[in-house]
């Protein structure tokens, strides 16, 4: 029997706790240090306790960012989640050796990193978009990415079209994980098939629920690759999240300690949405 | 038995990785000690030319190796540096884009006055990356850009080039030229690349340096800042957003240079002579033939002048042993001095040389060679977007510069924010 106590388990926790100690803890302790100070990367000018965490929450660019990550979230991850549910159940049905195809060609656009994502989607606004506007001379192809909505509604696209197979795959393993029998007795009691989802389906998916938010949650906050290579930011920073917001503060103004204390009050931002939201999921869990 | 297993791994572990920390000094068949340089170039365009020339200076100097790592320019750059040194990985050469930079590393950077190369530098390019009156960096080229022009185009429109003379021929052939639009398929008179914030930023020295006299020093000593030629650049910025072939604040690059100018779809693009070889890689003809520069009527009305001077300096890392030091300025000296090496210079790298053994009428390519006469007839503005706080340029003129584009903010908006931010970096 392994105990706390028992010299093994602290044994075998040793590798993982100490990779853990160097990427992270250590990191972060020296980060919030570093966010005290005036840091330029080089040297430690001087103490000015919490200056720059009062200057970060009077930074009109960084308020910005992080209302547009937190717009940017809030749809994607209802998208892509809704998205992701349908792609599942459709795939789930008896459709034969074609269930494969369609959940690896759903399931493909995770494969390829955010910066190449970024590319190809700029490629397809700007050129194939202005194409076909041309031909059509339908406004609505015209002059995608040049406004700060255009931007907005492009790397949700983007984002949803890279997220959406992987959720995809997390529901398929819940969905088939639902014992038959449940949904057999509904069968017999006469229940429709949109009953069947909504009254047995949806509930059974609550676990599926706390894994998927969290994914696209935390994931949808941090992004900055597709960021960078679809918009830059542009036009006039109105595209800009809040990863991007921290890199460009710390590498292109140099202001590390500043940037610093915008990563850590991003950090907390983050945690505390994480755990809302897991704790919320989790009760539904219980009651499902 | 299981943990003294668990023990032996961890030590084999940490050993191994003490290992690879070592074996850096070689000896060479005869006995003599190599010296291996680690360079950080930045200069993508040109890595290939590097790393030929590179290989031949090898070839003359066996005891010395180089190690060239070339990271692409702009922030990434600038950010691949800052974590090459902050990992302990320093590099022995390195790049300095101006006076910001050479104070962000005046800890690391050598004095490199008594060279032949500061020597031979050609009077006042030595000024981006002088501190206290210390050389921490050589000149690598001269770089000019302003409007470059297709004058094939402005020449059916009727058009001289070299006949504007003031901000009114300016705006009086971009007129002409707009006028004619659809019989010289063109699909606007400029491509300026607003989306890219660099090219703004270059886009504001041109204005910025009268104010501060031209001195790289002085703009970056300026606590205060008044954007005294505002009106001027109202002017140049309105034309070139009304004229524009696309929306100024969102064309990238590679859609301004490559797409439009190259496929001479416009006539105006602002860049600078960096663009040629890859002008070169889609039209052999287009830079020999059709490609000049138009200077920006600033300070006085009828006096036009061009950005020009050093882009990038080489620095040397002071922290290393002596022969490594020597090696290094060895390296950089005989870049600029040896015949072969002279040559490639110019030919292969196109590089406007900023040393005085060159001389001028080696420069053969046309807009070159008109940028080294802007810069020998006094006739520029050094690059001042390079003296202003870090990241000002991009993030404010470039940003803002956007705004103002889209008519999200209004002019005064735009002064006012400049300023303000310039000041309050410089507190």
């Amino acid at each position: 029997m392994l105990t706390n106590r028992s010299k093994s388990f602290w044994l075998l926790l040793t590798p993982a706790f100490i990779a853990l100690l160097i990427v992270l803890f250590i990191p972060l302790m020296t980060g919030t240090y570093y966010s005290l100070t005036d840091w330029n990367g080089n040297t430690v000018g001087e103490f000015i306790g919490f200056d720059n965490y009062i200057r970060a929450f009077q930074d009109q660019g960084f308020i910005d960012s992080l209302v547009f990550t937190a717009k940017f979230s809030v749809v994607s991850v209802v998208l892509i989640n809704v998205i992701a549910l349908i792609l599942a159940t459709l795939v789930t049905q008896k459709l034969g050796r074609w269930t494969t195809v369609f959940r690896t060609v759903f399931f493909m656009p995770n494969l390829i990193g955010g910066i190449i994502l970024g590319f190809i989607w700029q490629f397809i606004f700007n050129k194939a978009f202005e194409s076909i506007g041309d031909l059509t001379s339908i406004q609505f192809f015209k002059g995608w990415l040049d406004t700060p909505e255009t931007g907005f509604w492009g790397l949700v696209i983007l984002f949803v079209w890279q997220m959406s197979g992987y959720m995809m795959l997390i529901y398929i393993s819940f969905l088939n994980n639902i014992p038959e029998e449940i949904l057999e007795a509904a069968n017999m009691d006469g229940a429709s098939p949109m009953q069947t989802f909504i009254r047995i389906k949806l509930p059974m998916l609550m676990p599926a629920f706390t894994v998927t938010l969290f994914l696209t949650l935390s994931n949808a906050f941090k992004i900055y690759d597709q960021n960078l290579a679809l918009t830059q930011g542009g036009p006039y920073n109105s595209t800009q999240m809040a990863a991007m917001n921290i890199y460009n503060e710390a590498f292109s103004m140099r202001n590390m300690g500043f940037a610093q204390s915008k990563a850590i009050i991003f950090l907390i931002i983050i945690v505390v949405i994480s755990i809302i939201q897991i704790s919320i999921t989790r009760k539904k869990e219980i009651s499902a | 038995m299981m943990k003294r297993k668990f023990l032996l791994s961890t030590v084999v572990l940490t050993s191994a990785l003490g290992l690879v920390g070592c074996g850096s000094s070689e000896t060479d068949a005869s006995g003599e000690e190599i010296v291996t340089l680690e360079v950080f170039n930045i200069k993508t365009e040109t890595a290939e030319q590097m790393d030929n020339l590179v290989a031949a200076f090898e070839e003359t100097h066996e005891n010395i190796d180089i190690n060239m790592t070339t990271v692409g320019g702009g922030t990434d750059a600038t950010a691949a540096l800052q974590s090459k040194f902050s990992s302990g990985d320093e590099p022995d050469i390195f790049m300095l884009g101006g006076l910001a930079d050479a104070q962000t590393w005046e800890h690391k950077l050598a004095d490199l006055g008594d060279t032949e190369l500061a020597k031979n530098a050609i009077e006042g390019t030595l000024e981006g990356a002088t501190l206290n009156d210390t050389v921490l960096g050589v000149p690598m080229n001269i770089e000019g850009y302003g409007w470059l022009v297709n004058t094939e185009i402005f020449e059916k429109a009727g058009i001289e080039p070299a006949s504007i003379q003031s901000f009114a021929d300016f705006e009086n052939a971009v007129k002409v030229i707009d006028s004619k639009k659809a019989e010289l398929g063109l699909d606007g008179v400029f491509a300026f690349s607003g989306g890219e914030t660099w090219v703004s930023s270059q886009f504001s020295s041109n204005f910025v340096a009268p104010e501060f006299n031209s001195s790289l020093n002085e703009t970056y000593e300026a606590k205060a800042f008044e954007l005294t030629y505002a009106d001027q650049m109202k002017q140049y910025a309105d034309l070139a957003n009304e004229y524009n072939s696309g929306p100024l604040e969102s064309m990238d690059y590679s859609t301004s240079v490559e797409e439009l100018f190259a496929g001479e779809k416009v006539a105006i693009v602002h860049q600078g002579n960096w663009i040629i070889p890859t002008l070169n890689s889609l039209d052999e003809s287009f830079a020999k033939e059709k490609l000049s520069i138009i200077p920006m009527f600033v300070e006085n009305e009828t006096e036009g002048k061009i950005v020009a001077g050093p882009a990038w300096y080489w620095g040397v890392n002071k922290d290393k042993e002596q022969e490594v030091i020597d090696a290094s300025i060895e390296f950089l000296t005989w870049m600029y001095t040896d015949e072969e090496a002279m040559d490639s210079i110019i030919n292969d790298f196109g590089f406007i040389p900023a040393y005085t053994n060159f001389s001028s009428d080696a420069i053969t390519d046309p807009l070159s060679n008109e940028i080294y006469t802007y810069l020998s007839e006094g006739n520029t503005v050094p690059w001042v977007h390079n003296s202003y706080p870090d990241g000002y340029g991009q993030n404010a003129f470039g940003v803002q510069l956007q705004a103002y584009a889209a008519g999200e903010i209004s002019w005064d908006e735009f002064v006012t924010t400049l300023k303000t931010t310039w000041n309050e970096e410089r507190k």
